[in-house]
């Protein structure tokens, strides 16, 4: 057996990272078309509020965090259809509003020790109860996002066009920004704000370089996510790397490689057609 | 569905304007009291050099913790209301050695011309930080010593800061706070130096009490959050095993918890430090993964609000710093 499996922290570690890394794709897909990249930044930011809410007010920080999170991507979800073509100040906004929060909040947090042991996420100290999570977690996203698929496929395409063909466009909607907020919130203390900010968006990324189809995007998204993760974290064991740090600069590889392969392939395929 | 997220937006916004309108009531009340009249204002900035400076300056002083309680200090920053502070104070204190590398730029914009600025631990000789790394790793004895002599600028993060950690140094920061509240209040001299001999004497039990209790394990390791205990270790022979290097702010890496894990199998280790401002859970990670225990022990650089109010001081705290110290070698 490799020495990277014999360690239990490295197993939770691969096993955590590679659940998160597919439904994260999943979800990612669905944000990055809805021009919604920066969520998962503005998501882990306004946890913080809610931790320190939780904190505050007597309640399970962990509850707190993924309330705030689900307030918040909603009220991005509301204030995104208003603004039409500037919908991305819907993401400034309420990263502001989180961050403000936070800020103000924590202020009235007696110990930073409490404080720190609910924001603080590493991928290589995972707790068998954070691992549960994350295992129910991606069971239900997973299911939504199969069974949902083809609403998906539609609205991400055209919402207008979806809704007028009978999809129904809010409650599609809904689902996947509690989803995304709960996952942001249960990830961020899991494996770090980090990796979970930057894998909802650049898998996806670099997939769209290459992938000809919603479908295709998805399967590749998967796979960049996946491949980082675990090279991610073999790179970090065996050369003494920061886990997070190297995930997700391994991504930003593959994103700069597929569009490579894209460009090569498109400039391959009109010297074809001339 | 549109008409009630409206509702939970004004609602996330009407939180935020009272939470700042009672954060801005709360700051105002800090500063220095009408009880302060007539004494000399001290503010020192982290717990340590507080409860050195309220010990030697007694009922003389008037001392403000500039880092609150419960707060990393390695990730805090002055507010503007600190430097108001300042500005009222005849003293600031500060532990120096790198602990608050941001004390230079801070007292460069303060317009006070009166206030005393005191480096406590100039003058102790200061463990660079690669040489308290390298302690770990068995070659320990070359360069211990080293020291700069000539005091010149401390970089920050070129030397270990925790001197405190050692009772010894903790008696060279308190002479140097006694010497700075004599030269600014003359009249007071011979309550400041009485006060002075009984916290001398007591670092002097406390030092002798951590060499007995710790005679039978010299030699021995202990595991820690961050790699605060060099004064510590240097003085009282032990070895320290840091998951996080002297700052505390770093995320382990991978290989870094697999050479602990395997250090603690290797040297019988029986328990994981923690520290209570720091989140446990890296070291709760390697003590399940080794079949350890874990257990806390404080670097003192800040202590909770709980603790403070208690009234802990420094001879307390690092009293049940030995009893970890020593039950974790049983």
């Amino acid at each position: 057996m490799p020495l990277i499996f014999q360690y239990e922290y490295m197993q939770r570690a691969l096993f955590v990272g590679l659940l998160l890394s597919v439904i994260v794709a999943c979800l990612g897909t669905v944000m990055v078309h809805k021009r919604l990249s920066l969520i998962g930044d503005a998501l882990s930011h306004s946890s913080l509020a809610g931790v320190a809410l939780g904190l505050l007010l007597g309640f399970n920080p962990i509850v707190g965090a993924m309330a705030v999170c689900i307030v918040s991507a909603l009220s991005i979800e509301a204030i995104r259809k208003k603004l039409g073509n500037h919908s991305e100040l819907a993401v400034a906004i309420v990263m502001s509003t989180g961050i403000g929060l936070a800020g103000v909040l924590s202020g009235f947090v007696r110990s930073s020790a409490d404080f720190n042991s609910f924001l603080f996420g590493s991928i290589v100290a995972i707790s068998g109860f954070e691992a549960r999570l994350v295992m129910i977690l991606s069971v239900i996203v997973l299911l939504a996002f199969v069974l949902l698929y083809k609403e998906l496929f539609y609205i991400s395409f055209d919402e207008q066009a979806a809704a007028i063909s009978g999809v129904p466009v809010g409650f599609v909607n809904a689902v996947f920004t509690i989803l995304t907020a709960v996952t942001v919130s249960i990830a961020a203390r899991t494996v770090g704000a980090l990796i979970i900010s930057s894998l909802l968006v650049v898998p996806v990324a670099a997939a769209m370089g290459i992938a000809k189809s919603y479908k295709t995007t998805v399967l590749w998204a998967i796979f960049v996510s996946t491949v980082s993760t675990v090279g991610g974290l073999t790179l970090s064991f065996y050369f003494g790397l920061k886990p997070g740090g190297t995930i997700v600069l391994l991504s930003v590889v593959f994103f700069l490689l597929f569009r490579v392969i894209g460009y090569l392939r498109e400039k391959h395929s009109v010297k074809k057609g001339a | 569905m549109k008409f009630s997220l409206r509702r939970l937006f004004s609602g996330v916004l009407a939180v935020s304007l009272i939470g700042g309108a009672a954060g801005l009531l709360c700051s105002c009340r800090r500063g220095f009291g009408a009880d302060a009249e007539g004494k000399v204002k001290v503010v020192a900035t982290i717990f340590p050099v507080y409860d050195f400076a309220k010990r030697i300056g007694g009922d003389h002083v008037s001392v403000k913790m500039l880092i609150p309680a419960g707060t990393e200090p390695h990730e805090w920053e002055p507010s503007t209301n600190d430097m108001l502070m300042l500005e009222e104070a005849d003293l600031f204190v500060y532990s120096g050695a790198g602990m608050e590398p941001w004390a230079e730029d801070v007292l460069g914009s303060v317009q006070n011309k009166d206030l005393v600025a005191l480096e406590a631990s100039k003058g102790i000789a200061l463990l660079k930080t690669e040489e308290v790394h390298d302690m770990e790793d068995d070659h320990e004895d070359d360069h211990e010593d080293e020291h700069d002599e000539d005091g010149h600028e401390h970089h920050h993060g070129m030397y270990d800061p925790h001197v405190w950690l050692s009772p010894k140094h903790a008696e060279a920061e308190m002479e140097a706070i006694a010497e700075a509240l004599i030269a600014i209040d003359e009249e007071n001299a011979d309550y400041y130096r009485k006060n002075l001999e009984e916290a001398k004497k007591s670092c002097e039990e406390l030092d002798s009490a951590f060499r007995e209790g710790l005679k039978p394990y010299e030699g021995g390791y202990i595991v820690v959050a961050h790699e605060a205990y060099g004064y510590l270790c240097r003085e009282y022979g032990l070895k320290q095993i840091g998951i996080e290097g002297v700052s505390a702010d770093q995320e382990p890496d991978a290989a870094r918890m697999r050479e602990i894990i395997d250090k603690v199998g290797e040297y019988g280790i029986k328990c994981i430090f923690f520290e209570e401002l720091v989140d446990p859970k890296v070291a709760q990670t390697i003590a399940d993964e080794a079949g350890c225990r874990t257990m806390a022990l404080s670097p003192l650089d800040g202590l909770s609000k709980d603790d403070i109010d208690a009234g802990r001081d420094y001879f307390s705290v690092m009293q049940d710093n030995l009893k970890a110290l020593v039950s974790s070698f049983e």
